[in-house]
């Protein structure tokens, strides 16, 4: 076993993670090499010291009574969807789907009827505009990754989109575990860059988002709209000789477009 | 969680019953301070509570939760600090852990508290996650979106500098 190839598996075995036969050969490299001995014992031991800071028990029956009090007042403000929420959810975006379907088709006929009146479009195209809205929050909470990468895609196309649909993007990349729809979100939120609740969430973002791809989006995000915030959570990746080095370059590149 | 996320509230005591000891771990460890801990712990399931519509069971329950985790210690010292940067918190010697820190004194746990405390929060979870959370490697990786040799590598840097910390303050200790 070479030096690397030991200390590659020192997290293995600081988890206990390895099997007899790797242990037996990291005790064989270190029989005949010093450093690494070294390195094993006091990582070691650190590792182990770790275990003596006492933490003090927390206060369990406080925190779940305060808990189930939450949850009383969740319960009896009626916003949770009950025992058959998404199957409800399900539902409601098909009949969605389908009324979008049937408004649309509505709207093409009455515009290209003489009959038709002004007022008769523009309800059509409000009724339209606001199952767009109720398809594309729908799509946002199905449970599958692709279902609500259409739903960030149909946000996309809704013309003025609510607060909600914003804060439901806002959420999306927040706290979606898949990274695509994560970039998604990003794309879609750049729309309403101008917001301040938008800028805050994408300089959250930036903080404490790991995936690379996604740091990238974000960079490339907060350079395109000049936000000079972003310069210290700039600065900090391009300096993080930890990082991804192709996310370093990119900071680097966001802070001389940023001008700081 | 599956039943929360389906509109059953009531399970969510059991699942704060069977992971808030861990969770509370995770922050007080990390914050060194026991009452900011505790706090967090509510917000932690309070967004639980919330956000529940947006677990989708993916990646596990675990890794859900201490993302959420995470998440709440930084916007706790972000809403605490205003005016501080987040580099600031990053890269400060950071000895402020306030008065509650877990261990006062000299011993050799007080100096390896401070030693974890000085760390980039960053590194701080991820030392804490690895020894303490019970999360295996390939878990933390998908929490953090990177690869799993990343992570490890990642740890392995972390402790190495927890460590000379440690020793530092070890020695200047006995120079006092």
């Amino acid at each position: 076993m070479r030096c690397e190839e030991f200390s590659a598996r020192l997290p293995d075995e600081w988890v206990g993670a390895l099997d007899d036969t790797e242990r037996a050969a990291m005790r064989e490299h270190v029989g005949s090499c010093a450093a690494c001995r070294q390195e094993l014992e006091s990582l070691g031991d650190t590792w182990g010291l770790l275990g003596d800071i006492p933490v003090p028990p927390p206060d369990s029956r406080a925190l779940r009574s305060r808990l189930d009090a939450a949850i009383r007042r969740e319960q009896e403000s009626g916003l949770h969807a009950g025992a058959h929420g998404t199957r409800w959810n399900q539902w409601l975006l098909a009949a969605g789907v389908a009324g979008v379907a049937l408004v649309a088709g509505l709207l093409m006929g009455r515009m290209s009827s003489p009959a038709s009146t002004p007022n008769d479009v523009v309800a059509l195209r409000e009724e339209l505009r606001d199952l767009r809205h109720m398809v594309a929050l729908s799509l946002m909470q199905q449970q599958s990754a692709s279902e609500r990468l259409k739903g960030v895609g149909w946000s996309t196309r809704l013309e003025g989109p609510s607060d909600e649909v914003v804060t439901a993007l806002i959420d999306t990349l927040r706290h979606d575990e898949n990274v695509n729809v994560r970039l998604a979100s990003i794309d879609a939120l750049k729309r309403f860059a101008d917001r301040d609740d938008v800028r805050r969430a994408a300089l959250d973002a930036l903080q404490n988002q790991h995936a690379p791809l996604v740091q990238m989006a974000l960079i490339d995000f907060v350079v395109e709209t000049q936000d000079r915030e972003a310069a210290p959570a700039l600065r900090r990746i391009s300096d993080d000789t930890k990082s991804d080095q192709t996310v370093r370059t990119r900071a680097a590149w966001g802070l001389e477009h940023l001008g700081a | 969680m599956q039943a929360v996320r389906e509109g059953d509230l009531s399970r969510l005591g059991r699942l704060f019953d069977r992971h808030h000891r861990a969770v509370y771990e995770f922050l007080v460890r990390t914050t060194g301070q026991r009452a900011v801990a505790e706090d967090l712990v509510q917000d932690v399931f309070e967004r639980v509570l919330k956000y529940r519509s947006t677990y989708r069971g993916e990646a596990g329950f675990l890794p859900w939760l201490f993302r959420i985790a995470s998440n709440a210690r930084a916007d706790h010292y972000r809403k605490l600090e205003p005016t501080m940067s987040w580099s600031d918190e990053l890269d400060g010697e950071d000895d402020s852990a306030g008065p509650e820190r877990l261990v006062e004194g000299a011993s050799e746990s007080a100096r390896l508290q401070r030693a974890l405390l000085a760390l980039r929060p960053d590194k701080r979870e991820l030392i804490v996650l690895a020894r303490f959370s019970e999360l295996k490697y390939e878990v933390i990786a998908e929490l953090h979106g990177v690869d799993v040799n990343t992570i490890k590598v990642r740890v392995h840097r972390a402790l190495k500098e927890l460590r000379d910390k440690f020793q530092k303050l070890e020695t200047t200790s006995h120079a006092v």
